[in-house]
């Protein structure tokens, strides 16, 4: 059975549709450790012909609105559970 | 008598029938929150989940401790029914005292203690506060605790921080917070790790002056005792010298990483919009985590007002900034943030007006950080807590052309948090703020001055108390 994710977007064109990228994750698996967080390298595509046997992908906005678009995505691996960096650099630069 | 723990509190709350115990299954996702917040928009009582789906009995969620101001008078050890002005004014005189902490070796915080790889933030019932938001927060109604690396100042403060896996927290203390300047101006540039505690579940005044302004050396744990009229027992952290809240339910011991962060956010945020959030949050890695047995996680299903934040945010900073106001001889009658105006809108009362005195009053709130950007001063005549006052002051003698001071706020100034303000600008905590004179000018003369034709400023003093005494004569009551 398809596991389920959740990643954040400015807008759809930041995934690579079919592609790999590097994101965060929210397992969105039932339980005590749902929305539990990865830094992943993974395979993202917009439907499954394009990524057969993907699990699901969820995805919002950075205001946390769901996109209607179902994606999918193959875990190529985890990375370090953090990126580098200052806190607030992004508001601070 | 002030309480000595949160569990104290609850029990005063249930029996002065402020507080409904849930003891039906609850979901830590999203159902606890939703619950919490219809409750709040209905003016409901403070809640006590005790029964949390995926966790064992005796976990417990607590929301809304002082979502009102009669359980902030409870809270106070004041009548539940005191006003608005009389719990200002008991916070304001108490605040003039303040009572210093004892250090405390046995704490009840200490019951249960995680250390190092048995740190896990899942065996907590953090709620999923909002439908969509970045994820579970687990430090709402909290205090963190930091510390001044060079003067070993304690600063206590309300921030936000969510569950980034099992060891690790990210949160967003504003930039411009107490803990984001020690953060970026000296651990950072140090390449060193920042201490911290998060504090769940402390007496209910202790959380409070948390949300409050006060400034660089002030050590909040001595306005906890002020407010309290007791010292604070606090007991020092399993994995640093950080002190906290002997009494509390829950305490998360960590360090903020100086070249690590992780998105934080969105999160629906106190002034009841959920904005963007932060690429670069602050990551917290957890070294410890301590709890009481049967632990009672405080939280706050933040929005639209009114709810805890908007009460106890209102409360403290419009003392602060009567405090502040004072000290620049401002002739201040007194200020009230209306809950409902979620700290972005202060009434000052002043004994003399104009745009002059208008313009000051507003630069002196907005000078350092403009968490407020809309400030409006009305004549020592308008009860500032008194809304229906305020609105007619504001409708009746701001001058549509002249009434509006627009003064900009420069990058790194404004409230990242104002919904108003465009993305841009909430990046980059730039904007305007307005100050709004709801005074007569200064310049018009005395007997040019519209009389106000109320009961008591527009009838002779005689007749005003010949009416009175004989009120019931009228056939009134």
């Amino acid at each position: 059975m398809a596991q389920e994710y959740s990643t954040m977007v400015h807008t759809l064109d930041d995934l690579p549709d079919g592609g790999e990228t590097e994101l965060f994750i929210r397992d969105l698996t039932p339980g005590p450790r749902k929305y539990d967080s990865r830094h992943v390298r993974a395979k993202v595509a917009s439907s499954l012909d394009k990524l057969p046997g993907g699990d699901i992908l969820r995805i919002r906005s950075l205001v946390g609105v769901m996109f209607p678009e179902t994606w999918y995505i193959k875990v190529v691996k985890d990375i370090q559970d953090y990126q580098p960096g200052q806190p607030y650099e992004d508001m601070t630069s | 008598m002030p309480f000595d723990d949160i569990r104290g509190f609850i029990d005063a709350l249930d029996k002065s029938g402020d507080l409904v115990r849930v003891t039906r299954e609850v979901d830590w996702d999203l159902e606890a929150a939703a619950v919490s917040r219809r409750v709040y928009e209905t003016q409901g009582p403070a809640l006590l989940f005790e029964n949390i789906k995926d966790y064992p009995k005796g976990y417990r969620l607590f929301n809304g401790s002082i979502g009102t101001y009669r359980r902030v008078a409870i809270a106070m050890g004041l009548r539940p029914d005191a006003s608005i002005g009389e719990i200002h004014a008991a916070y304001e005189e108490r605040e003039q005292k303040p009572v210093k902490p004892v250090v405390v070796q046995k704490a009840p915080c200490k019951d249960n203690i995680m250390l190092g790889d048995d740190v896990d933030l899942y065996k907590l019932p953090a709620p999923m506060i909002h439908e969509g938001d970045g994820g579970r927060y687990i430090g709402t109604w909290d205090i963190i605790v930091s510390q001044d690396p060079d003067t070993g100042w304690s600063n206590w403060g309300m921030y936000r921080f969510m569950i980034h896996n099992q060891r690790a927290l990210v949160g967003f203390p504003a930039p411009f917070s107490h803990l984001a300047m020690m953060l970026l101006n000296k651990y950072v540039p140090a390449g060193k790790p920042m201490p911290m505690a998060v504090v769940m579940g402390a007496d209910p005044l202790c959380h409070m002056v948390a949300t409050a302004g006060y400034g660089v050396g002030d050590d909040e744990a001595d306005f906890a005792g002020a407010l309290r009229q007791k010292p604070v027992e606090l007991v020092k952290c399993e994995t640093s010298d950080l002190m906290v809240p002997a009494n509390s339910e829950i305490v998360i011991e960590g360090e903020i990483m100086p070249d690590q962060t992780a998105p934080e956010a969105p999160f629906g945020e106190y002034p009841g919009y959920r904005t963007e959030g932060a690429k670069h949050g602050a990551l917290c890695r957890v070294k410890a985590i301590t709890f009481r047995n049967d632990p009672i996680l405080t939280m706050i299903s933040l929005g639209v007002p009114v709810d805890d934040s908007s009460v106890a945010a209102a409360l403290t900073a419009a003392i602060s900034i009567k405090r502040r106001l004072k000290r620049h001889n401002i002739p201040v009658t007194d200020v009230y943030a209306p809950p409902e105006g979620v700290t972005h809108l202060v009434i000052v009362g002043v004994k003399k007006g104009g745009a002059d005195m208008v313009r000051q009053i507003g630069e002196i709130i907005t000078a350092r950080r403009a968490m407020v950007n809309k400030v409006m001063v009305v004549d020592e005549d308008v009860d500032v807590f008194n809304m229906g006052e305020v609105i007619h002051a504001f409708a009746s003698k701001c001058h549509p052309g002249r009434g509006f001071i627009i003064h900009q706020l420069e990058d790194g100034k404004a409230n990242m948090l104002t919904p108003g303000y465009d993305r841009e600008e909430r990046r980059r905590m730039r904007g305007a703020a307005a100050f709004i004179d709801s005074t007569w000018p200064v310049e018009w003369p005395e007997v040019e001055i519209p009389i106000k034709s109320s009961f008591k400023t527009i009838y002779p003093k005689e007749l005003q108390e010949k009416v009175l005494r004989d009120w019931k004569k009228y056939g009134l009551d």
